[in-house]
């Protein structure tokens, strides 16, 4: 047992996709708004920092988006008021609100894969795509903290030459413009011993290996069956034409029938997965520990 | 890296990838059924960006080590993208592309974009901005002749871009809002983005002035040195 961050990145990436891609092409509010909930929920249990600012800059920008379509768009035939004689009418606000819902649950989706898909593992995929590729990432990678490193050192440096001043503002902008103009000279006299090292060792003559830390395991197999059994369960809905679901002239919406609530529950099976394999770990952890 | 011997090939993929694949790409993966693939577009658009990056030398030395640069110039761009509200990324990724030429300057661009949304987010914008960045850079190698000496078109460059960056994006704002291009939205989204425009601007003609002198000589002082 696994926790679902732990899992092959390969099983992410499937799960990510298929549960953003029924997102973005459905417009039906049941499972639109089941992706928004699941969105907040992942990227709550995901996200250890708890950084609450961005979820009110999410706020405001579903805020933005869900006004922008009534002041925009003057179909449908509810009309609420009238603004600078443009009716401002309630499918065209629902129809705002849906599609503001889509993009940002869209988004939490991204954000919660952003802090799951860490740069190790995504340079498992891109290897796989293309050695090349992922050998400029990952050189581009190290040298983010290989500058900061150097930057500390050049600064005790001039530090220790009595060149450096906290007290005045002007002097320490001018101390750190020196400070970043003799990192860029390390940094390319750097790179070009590096890249006659790598010459030096046969870069570019045969084909290039990679070394990968993640193992198929039969759990992730599993994992990318069900996942992909519950995908089908909810396209087979979406395809039979059930979440169909128009805004204009007129709310009016398909008949879910037996087919789109099973797809229905499938989707949302998919979208609490992650849950359910965090729990079902949490539990056998504590009945581990009661054994001891 | 990947030597292309042949001239004409060479000179076909200058043109073809920055100003007809690039954005089909772009523009037909966010339009059509790829959309939900968006990671395999942007790693696509990386990796014609690499075709692109080796058909701008002829040896193999020059390669290694203008990759490596490239890289470098990479990593400071994704450092800069941390500073709150000005971003230096447009600014470095013009500078790359004159000292360096075009085709390093689309890459550095293009891989800012992707390496920098590891921790900023990625999602089917990725793809746009690779496509923003990386023409930017791409033109400015392109002009390079003018822009080198001559600091006034330099940061009239800037500022054009900035405003280049801002519409392209907002064209990918439209297409997943609207699902299809509607002129109306586009306007409306250029006008609530104005704020933003500015900062590009302002920070591109900004870190232009700052940056080009100390950074542009000491990539010439690399270029003579090791006859990058």
């Amino acid at each position: 047992m696994r926790s679902f961050s732990e899992y092959n990145p390969v099983a992410i990436f499937i799960y990510f996709f298929s549960v953003t891609g029924v997102a973005m092409f459905n417009t039906h509010p049941v499972l639109t708004a089941l992706s928004l909930v699941g969105g907040i929920i992942c990227l709550l249990t995901y996200d250890k920092k708890r950084r609450y600012k961005e979820h009110i800059g999410f706020f405001i920008l579903f805020l933005i988006l869900a006004a922008a379509n009534p002041l925009v768009s003057h179909n449908g035939v509810t009309v609420l008021f009238v603004l600078n004689n443009n009716p401002v009418t309630l499918e065209a606000l629902l129809y705002g609100i849906n599609s503001a819902a889509i993009i940002i649950g869209v988004l939490y989706w991204f954000r919660t894969f952003t802090h799951i898909m860490t740069s190790d593992k995504l340079l498992y995929i891109t290897g796989a795509l293309s050695p090349k590729l992922s050998l400029v990432l990952s050189m581009a990678l190290r040298y983010v903290p290989m500058f900061r490193e150097q930057t500390e050192k050049v600064r005790n440096a001039q530090k220790g030459m009595g060149l450096f001043k906290d007290d005045n503002i002007i002097d320490d902008i001018r101390s750190n413009m020196r400070i970043y103009s003799i990192l860029i000279t390390w940094a390319l006299e750097n790179g070009i011993t590096t890249a006659d090292s790598m010459e030096a060792r046969g870069f570019g003559v045969g084909k290039r290996s990679c070394y990968s830390n993640f193992s198929f395991r039969t759990s992730d197999v599993l994992f990318i069956l069900t996942d992909l059994s519950l995908l089908t369960a909810t396209v087979i809905g979406m395809i039979s034409g059930r979440f169909n679901y128009g805004f204009y002239p007129k709310i009016n919406s398909a008949d879910m029938g037996a087919v789109g609530t099973v797809g229905a529950i499938a989707y949302s099976v998919l979208i609490f997965l992650p849950f359910i394999i965090e729990m079902a770990v949490n539990i056998r952890w504590k009945y581990l520990k009661s054994k001891i | 890296m990947i030597v292309i011997k042949n001239r004409s090939l060479r000179n076909t993929i200058r043109f073809l990838v920055p100003f007809i694949i690039v954005p089909m790409l772009a523009i037909g993966g966010s339009l059509a059924f790829d959309r939900k693939k968006h990671i395999i577009i942007s790693m696509s658009i990386a990796i014609f960006a690499l075709l692109l990056f080796s058909a701008g030398f002829e040896k193999k030395r020059t390669g290694t080590r203008r990759m490596v640069i490239s890289a470098v110039m990479i990593a400071l761009c994704f450092a800069g993208r941390f500073i709150p509200f000005l971003k230096p990324i447009s600014a470095l990724t013009i500078i790359s592309g004159i000292y360096l030429g075009g085709e390093a300057g689309f890459l550095v661009g293009a891989m800012t974009a992707i390496l920098s949304n590891f921790y900023f987010g990625q999602g089917p914008w990725t793809a746009f901005q690779m496509l923003a960045w990386g023409l930017i850079g791409y033109l400015a190698g392109v002009f390079s002749n003018h822009l080198k000496d001559n600091r006034i078109l330099l940061i009239a460059y800037g500022g054009l871009t900035g405003a280049l960056y801002s519409f392209i994006m907002d064209i990918w704002t439209v297409l997943w809002y609207a699902e299809g291009f509607e002129l109306k939205l586009y306007i409306s989204a250029l006008i609530t983005a104005i704020p933003y425009t500015l900062s590009y601007v302002v920070s591109n003609v900004l870190f232009l002035y700052i940056l080009k002198k100390p950074v542009g000589e000491k990539l010439d002082r690399i270029k003579i040195k090791y006859g990058v």
